[in-house]
């Protein structure tokens, strides 16, 4: 709950963190951020939740090397903190698109900096997907990982991943399709 | 390697296709499932459909350009626009119905105005307990961070809901309603229904 959360960062802030636990951490974002944050991005659609989300995950990695340092962590681990934080985000903005009456949330920022065609596309066709199925075709084809670490970091099997992939990609086609017939 | 009319394994199979984790044996499966199966051909499509449909994201990962700009560990956007303003909006609701509560004495309780600007001043600490209390994960824990509730407060002025909640003995909403929300049906029925859920 949020006042775990804060108590357990203020603490943190307040007896300053662990050399171990700062400098892995440093050397995770060095080395992944960017495409973490990507792939959050391509999940949630929006350029500032992906950084908000992909922080989470960082400070997640963070805290848990602070009470434990000499645990291993692998990238694999980041990227399913990262796609759990996707679906809980989509999860309650789904509740709170039925409270807003603001409708049009990221469409904008998106299409300012995305203008290769492809890309809109893709992201409208991702915005249909259960999150499920748009985790598992990002982790593959756009994060590069195989249908195999995919679902290690799933938690599913290589066939599930890749029937998801496949669904996904149903739904990608019929997009695609619809707008060339538009 | 022979899947017959198993759409379910077509699927897999089509999926390792897309993902370049197909050998020979996987191809002249799908290939021969299609050869018996009208819906997977017109709805998945034969390879070429396949490689056609995955290479929107191939290019798409080609030329992304999106540079996420660093941030500390330890800090946040400033402003989440819409979104946060009407998380705030709910969190001024819960935070009434919650006051309400600790303040009850006889029943039913009566909460009539709920002014989203008012609560401007309400501190993280005060937000986490009114979610606490009311026990809903409704509201995003993120809008709970103090630096949330900066919000436009000028930008909601115009927008005020009044919510009557009534609760039983035991301090338990037991009735919501919207009193005055013109134009807000929907964000009145559901603030009413997140505050009964949290029962």
């Amino acid at each position: 709950m949020t006042t775990s959360t804060r108590t357990g960062l203020d603490d943190y802030v307040a007896a300053g963190p662990t050399a171990i636990a700062q400098g892995r951490v440093e050397a995770l974002v060095i080395e992944h951020q960017t495409k973490l944050a990507r792939y959050l991005r391509r999940m949630v659609g929006d350029a500032e939740t992906a950084l908000d989300l992909s922080q989470d995950v960082f400070l997640s990695a963070y805290r848990m090397l602070c009470a434990d340092p000499s645990r291993e962590l692998r990238v694999g681990w980041l990227y399913r903190a990262a796609t759990n934080a996707a679906i809980s985000f989509m999860r309650r903005r789904k509740i709170l698109h039925v409270l807003s009456l603001d409708r049009d949330l990221d469409g904008s920022s998106w299409r300012i900096d995305e203008r290769g065609a492809a890309s809109i596309d893709l992201q409208a066709a991702l915005g249909r997907l259960p999150s499920e199925q748009a985790a598992a075709l990002l982790m593959t084809s756009y994060a590069g990982y195989s249908s195999a670490e995919a679902a290690q970091i799933l938690g599913t099997t290589a066939d599930a991943v890749r029937q998801r992939v496949c669904r996904a990609m149903k739904t990608l086609r019929h997009v695609m399709n619809e707008e060339q017939s538009s | 390697m022979r899947i017959g009319a198993d759409c379910g394994q077509a699927e897999v199979l089509a999926g390792a296709i897309a993902l370049g984790e197909a050998g020979d044996a996987e191809r002249n499966a799908y290939r021969e499932h299609l050869s018996v199966c009208r819906r997977c051909l017109v709805s998945i499509g034969g390879e070429r459909e396949i490689e056609r449909v995955m290479s929107v994201i191939g290019q798409a990962r080609e030329q992304e350009q999106w540079q996420p700009q660093a941030r500390s560990l330890f800090s946040r956007a400033k402003s989440r626009g819409p979104f946060l303003r009407w998380s705030a909006a709910v969190v001024a609701a819960l935070l009434v119905v919650f006051v309400a509560r600790q303040g009850y004495q006889s029943h039913p309780v009566v909460v009539n105005s709920v002014t989203p600007p008012a609560q401007t001043s309400v501190t993280a600490e005060q937000e986490a307990r009114v979610v606490a209390a009311l026990g809903t994960q409704a509201v995003p824990k993120r809008e709970h961070h103090a630096e949330s509730l900066a919000f436009s407060a000028r930008e909601n002025a115009a927008q005020t809901i009044t919510v009557k909640v009534s609760f039983n003995a035991a301090g338990k909403p037991t009735h919501c309603k919207g009193v005055h929300h013109a134009n807000s049906q929907k964000l009145v029925a559901t603030l009413c229904d997140m505050v009964m859920r949290g029962r």
